[in-house]
This record gives C-alpha cells, structure tokens and sequence, in this order.
C-alpha cells in the first residue's frame, strides 16, 4: 500500500466527520445568511450591519474587549513564561498544570466563581467597604472591565504556553553573552529574550484574540445583558428573534473580520527580517 | 620593569549547597598573558571562569581584574569579552549587528562603529560576511564571529569558555592556529578554559590544572609536561606508561626501583627523595621508549617480551607490548628502516632513566 494511500485512508474518519458537520453546515448557513423573509437572495442582511450603528457599535465593542484581553494575558502571562523557562523540568511540570488545572472545571462555574470575587457583595467590595476605603461597591462586573476579566482568566493560559514555548527554544548562553558585552538585565530583555520570543508572542496574541473575538459563554454571564458583543447578538437572533439569516449574516461577519484583523496583523509583525530569522 | 597584573584570584572557594568545586584558588595573570585552565569536566574551571566573569560570586575569596576588586560586580559592569562554546550569536541579528552590540552599549558613534566593525572582521578574516544571519555560517566562521564581537570592544580581559568543542576536528586545529595568531597580534590578556590538553599545551604561556576543584600545578607548558607535581597532572597530560613497584636504593645520582613484574628501572633524580622500601609508582611516556629486536638478557631500563598489537598512525605507529607481565604502550616513529612490526614477534623496550618520573603510591 502507498504511503500516500494509508494516509489517506487514516484521515479518512476525522475528513468525514470535519466535512458533515462543520463544512456542509457552514456552507448552508452561508447560503442562509444571503436571504431575506421571502427566501429570495438578498444582500438585505449584510447591509443592515453596515448602516445600522447598532451593530457597527457591537463589533467594534468586540474588537475592543478582544485586544484588551489580548493585552492582559500578554502583560500577565509574559513573567509566567519567564519563570517556566527559566525553572527547572519539574517545576515546568507543576506550573503547566497548576494553569491548565482551572480548565478542568466548566467555564460556566468558573465564570459563577468570579462572581464571588468581583460581585456587589463579592469579597473584593465587602474588604474596600470594611476598610472604608470606598462608600459604594465598586461596579467589577456586568461591564466590559468584568469581561476582560473573564476572558483573562479563560485564556490566559494559551498566552503562557506559547510563549513560554518560544522561550525554551533560546539558547540560555545568550542573555549571559548580551551580559558580558554590557548590557544589564532589562537591556537584555528589551534586546535579546523579547525579539526572539516573537513567534510565541505572535502565536499567543492571534490565539487568544481569536477566542475572545468568538467567546460566548463568558461575556453573556461576566457582561450581563448591557455588555453584547457578536456571538451573544448572533445566538439572540437565532435563538430568540428567530431571525436566522441575520444571525448568520451576524456569524459570517464575525468570522471575516476576525479573519482580516489577523491577517493584518500578522504582516504587519512578520516582516522581511522575521522571515529570514525564524524560518525553519 | 615590573610586570602589571591583570588578573588576580586570592583564596577563591565556592560551593554548590554544601558541596565544594572550587577551593584555595590562588592565581595571578599577567598583562598578556595567556592562561589555560585544564582539567577533566567537574574540576571546577568553568566555575572559576564565571567568576571571574561575574555570572557566580565567590562565596570566598577576592577577585581583582586590573587592581579593581570584582565581588559583587555585575558581569555588565567588568568590560570583559567573552566567547562561549555555542557560539552564543544573536539569532535576530546580522553579523555586523551581533559585532556592534557591545559598541552600541558603549554609545560609540555611528562612523566609528562601522570603522571598528569592519576593521575586527578583517581582523578575523570574514569582511565578507557581514549583511548575514548567524545561521548562515559555518561553526568556524560562528566562532570567529563571536571572538570578533568579544575583541571589538577592547575588553581589559578575554574569556575563553571551550570554544573549540563544538567544531570538528580539522577546523579545531584552524581556529586553535587563528586563536595563537590573534593573542599575538592584539596580545590581549586571555583565560583559556578547556579539557583539551593538545589545545592548553600548545596556545599557553602558563597552564593551571585543576582537580577535584583544586589546583594541582601552575606551570608553563614545558613544565606541565616535563615536571608534572603530582601523578594526576602526569596522567592527564599525554599518554604514559604506569609501573607499581618498591625502591631498592636512592642515592645521590637517583633512584633504583623493582616494579611489580620484576623489572628494574633505574630513575634519575626526582624532584623529592624517596626510601629504600617505599611504594611508588615509576611512568615513562610511550615516545620515550625504544623498540629493538629479539630478546637480551634483563638489565636495567630494559624489558624484553612480545608485541601484541601495532596501529599505524601515519607519523607513528602506537604499540602495545607485554613484557615482564607490564602491558607497556610505545610509540615508533616510523622512518623506512625500522623492523618489522609483526604481532607476536619477541622485542626488546629500552629507556633512559632521565626520561623515567617517579611518584609515591598513596596507601589505600
């Protein structure tokens, strides 16, 4: 049997599975989004979006909540990645599962968890009251500050993987040559360890602003019913409106510009230099 | 004219945990010098070389770099240039980048920085290469590089940690001759760390070997060598023939010893005395030994038997034979008119008691 055969033959159950229920189904909502009441085609949908500020206010909001989510991780997860490649192999063991172990527990009860924490009568509120320090609680959530929030906590570990991944792959020799040559500690990280992490960076960044862009759970229990963003609208009319076509009219759009940001993105960062030093 | 002191290590000890590699670490390196630490991997040079670059403190001890007192000093703080065994290039810089990184640092200005850039590519041969990424060169023209971006900034110190290692071995021996050529050159003061005693014997002004965190002899190479202190610097340094036996006699021109397997090797005077009855151990190097045929009666510094095995190796030919129930390694330099050396056929070994060196066995 061929070599190109056999693989053809092993990937046949995923290919099957892939083409019936993600491919066919979207190519159906696809055709779904382009029809009006009468089920005649129509661009009626997708012009609704661009003339009304309605939704043009939700997407940028979307877009908004995803780069400061993206912003988050990186400036959080960054010292973590650090301290994973600079720990030895059994603390990188402990550190990889003390973050992956939250995504054990259903996002829903995570999200419930924060609650808790960020809430009126969450213990961050009830501490600043006792100390007197504020007079009213401190709105924390049903905001996009309590979105952010959640999605943090949701991806974040995403952003620490792949980064820290990136650094692992750095010859350690480098930053004590960055050293000796004169630089000191910041120097060396603005100079040798944060180029060279790039591709981590770029790889978290992309990751974690395309499940933001998509995430549904999270901001529908941390946002309330103030804070919508694309999915959230797209399921309402769905779900509630019954609305189909504008709902995938609502789901093709989200998709496309998640589409175009990073791939925007994406050449912009990866420039001429970037090539010609990560390419394998 | 007295000398400057460039370099200077006083009672140096560090520990890991409980556990000392270095200890009692006494040294001075002279302007210009250069200087190999030599010892087999766990000796402690590579930790004394970080010291000395600042990457380990002493937990005692000082360190003095051009008089200056270093404990505690950052590495980016000593002006040291430094070469690693992986090159250490920075990946995401061209070459001319990598050189200027440390002139950057020093805010050289833009014309100058491009003069001294070129000028040390010059210096190690590969102007051409400049516009390159580090991975585009080869491990020789990498390492030049990284001894080119540590000599660009006129460091008071070069510090040279195994850069040979990671080449193969013909262009080890190429590099090795360009270090040789670039000490002369520049005469920068350098600290050589290896395990590669060809590499410590030939570069060197003087070799400090070390053991077990200590040091066992500070020498020039000629003294390493030919005057070893202790039976493990003899050892490491070149191949040797080891014979156990007792002294039969000392007197004032040397010594008589009776080894093991009923030779009698006569020494000539050693740097100590030793007692008639005394435990040594008695060495002659295999190139110290002459092969002849057939056997003759037992004399001193003779021993007939059999050659077992014969390798050729071009300029000589290593030879292993078994005599007197010692298997003795010697070297034949091979010029078209020596005799044949057959496996199994009876040879006699000859010395000169001036080539033997004899050391105490200590009691186990």
């Amino acid at each position: 049997m061929s070599k190109r055969l056999s693989i053809l033959l092993l990937t046949a159950p995923s290919m099957i599975v892939l083409l019936g229920v993600f491919l066919i189904p979207m190519l159906l909502m696809l055709l779904l989004s382009f029809q009006d009441d009468t089920q005649a085609f129509s661009l009626q949908n997708y012009l609704l979006f661009i003339q009304d500020p309605f939704y043009l206010e939700i997407l940028w909001r979307t877009i908004r909540i995803s780069l400061w989510t993206v912003l988050c991780t990186l400036l959080l997860g960054f010292p973590v990645a650090m301290f994973m490649a600079q720990a030895s192999g059994r603390m990188r063991g402990v550190v990889t599962m003390l973050i992956l172990a939250p995504h054990l527990i259903s996002v829903v009860i995570r999200n419930f968890g924060w609650v808790v924490v960020l809430g009126e009568k969450g213990w961050i509120n009830e501490t600043l009251l006792k100390l007197g320090l504020i007079d009213q609680p401190l709105r924390l959530m049903y905001n996009e500050l309590g979105v952010v929030i959640g999605l943090t906590d949701s991806f974040i570990a995403y952003m620490v993987l792949a980064i820290a991944t990136s650094l692992y792959a750095i010859d350690p020799s480098l930053s004590k040559a960055a050293s000796i040559l004169g630089a000191s500690r910041v120097r060396t990280f603005f100079t040798v360890t944060l180029p060279l992490s790039l591709p981590g960076i770029i790889a978290g960044t992309t990751l974690v602003f395309s499940l933001s862009m998509s995430a549904f759970v999270t901001p529908a229990l941390m946002g309330g019913t103030s804070v919508k963003v694309m999915p959230v609208i797209a399921y309402e009319q769905i779900m509630s409106t019954l609305n189909w076509p504008l709902g995938a009219a609502l789901a093709f759009l989200l998709l496309g510009s998640t589409i175009l940001l990073v791939t925007l993105y994406t050449r912009l960062i990866e420039t001429k230099r970037y090539k010609e030093v990560f390419a394998s | 004219m007295s000398k400057v002191i460039d370099v200077e290590l006083r009672n140096i000890m560090k520990k890991f945990q409980n556990n000392v590699v270095v200890r009692d670490f006494n040294l001075q390196v002279e302007q210009g010098e250069f200087v190999s630490f030599l010892g087999p991997s766990g000796c402690g040079k590579t930790t004394t070389l970080n010291m000395i670059a600042g990457f380990l403190d002493p937990d005692e001890g000082e360190l003095l770099i051009k008089g200056r007192r270093m404990n505690g000093v950052p590495p980016y703080k000593r002006e040291l240039g430094m070469v690693f065994q992986t090159y250490s290039l920075f990946p995401h810089m061209t070459v001319a980048e990598n050189v200027a990184y440390g002139l950057k640092l020093r805010k050289v200005g833009k014309a100058e920085m491009q003069e001294r850039v070129k000028r040390v590519l010059e210096l190690v041969k590969l102007p051409h290469v400049a516009d390159r990424y580090p991975k585009q060169l080869s491990g020789g023209q990498r390492q030049r590089i990284a001894i080119a971006r540590a000599l660009v900034i006129e460091p008071s110190l070069l510090l040279l940690d195994e850069p040979l290692s990671n080449l193969d071995a013909k262009l080890r021996e190429e590099l090795r001759d360009e270090l040789k050529r670039l000490h002369q050159e520049i005469g920068v003061t350098t600290i050589f760390v290896t395990h590669d005693q060809e590499e410590a014997l030939s570069l060197s002004d003087r070799i400090v070997v070390l053991n077990h965190g200590r040091v066992e002899q500070i020498g020039t190479p000629e003294e390493i060598y030919n005057r070893p202190a202790s039976e493990f610097v003899h050892t490491f340094i070149g191949k040797t023939n080891r014979l156990e036996g007792v002294v039969l006699a000392q007197d004032g021109e040397g010594l008589t010893v009776k080894t093991a397997g009923g030779l009698i090797v006569r020494a000539a005077r050693q740097q100590r005395a030793f007692a008639p009855g005394e435990r040594v151990a008695v060495f002659v190097r295999p190139e110290k030994i002459r092969l002849a045929d057939g056997a003759a009666a037992d004399e001193v510094n003779h021993a007939s038997g059999q050659l077992m095995i014969a390798s050729f190796l071009g300029a000589f030919t290593e030879c292993e034979v078994k005599a007197g129930g010692h298997p003795l390694s010697v070297k034949v330099q091979m010029d078209g008119q020596g005799m044949p050396l057959t496996p199994g056929r009876a040879v006699n070994c000859r010395w000169e008691s001036e080539d033997v060196l004899v050391m105490p066995v200590e009691r186990g």
